[in-house]
């Protein structure tokens, strides 16, 4: 971040004096954007071998998860017409 | 900068004679809103929180870390520690004179979300919160994973 503008990226501007907010504003985005985690891992060297077993165990966590979410959202839908009227 | 536009416009045909009345065109640096505008910024680690106030032009005002307030090795790792180190910046900043100051962090440790607070303990306004932590894309190698 040396060559850019110091105030232009990762910047999140304090209104009405609400810090806390701010600061809660910036953790949030630093998070979803997934800068925490790739500060943390860069802490120590992670070697090429586990780098590739982390990255296929995240692969098929994502697609437990997104499998999971899909049944449960099939599970628990409601307020649809009776299948079964009239009979 | 000025003399090469002045010296432009006093080429100009047409432009040589209202070109005296448009005297102030030089553009210097630009300034700021804010009377006294400085930039903190905080490096956070594991092992301790530095704290320097330091003014857009970069001259520095004051410099404080856990370490200079009496604070020992692992004591200096803590919330506690970084909140009296930023709030003796603050102090020492607003003898110099400094009112808003925009925060920039650096890392991620205990006492980053703790100087801020301390910071605005000791009587300075922030005005931004900037995080300039430090992401190599894949320069140095770091140190081994612990607990082989």
């Amino acid at each position: 971040m040396a060559n850019h503008l110091r105030f232009l990226g990762r910047t999140v501007m304090v209104q009405n004096g609400n810090v806390e907010a701010a600061y809660g504003a910036l953790n949030r985005i630093l998070s979803q954007d997934g800068l925490v985690e790739v500060v943390r891992r860069r802490r120590y060297y992670e070697k090429p071998c586990r780098r590739r077993q982390r990255l296929a165990y995240e692969a098929c966590r994502r697609v437990y998860n997104a499998e999971m979410g899909r049944k449960i959202a099939f599970l628990a839908r409601g307020s649809r017409q009776d299948p079964w009227l009239g009979c | 900068m000025s003399a090469v536009a002045w010296q432009r416009l006093l080429g100009a045909a047409w432009g040589g004679r209202a070109a005296a009345l448009c005297r102030g065109l030089r553009t210097g640096p630009p300034r700021l809103q804010d009377s006294a505008e400085a930039a903190e910024k905080q490096s956070a680690t594991d092992l301790s929180t530095h704290i320097q106030v330091v003014s857009f032009d970069n001259r520095p005002f004051a410099r404080t870390s856990c370490g200079t307030e009496g604070f020992q090795n692992a004591k200096k790792g803590t919330a506690i520690a970084a909140q009296t180190a930023a709030m003796a910046a603050a102090v020492k900043a607003r003898g110099k004179g400094v009112l808003h100051v925009r925060v920039m962090v650096k890392g991620l440790g205990p006492g980053r979300k703790a100087a801020i607070k301390g910071l605005t303990m000791g009587g300075l306004e922030v005005i931004s919160i900037t995080d300039n932590t430090p992401i190599p894309h894949n320069g140095c190698r770091p140190r081994k994973a612990r607990r082989m």
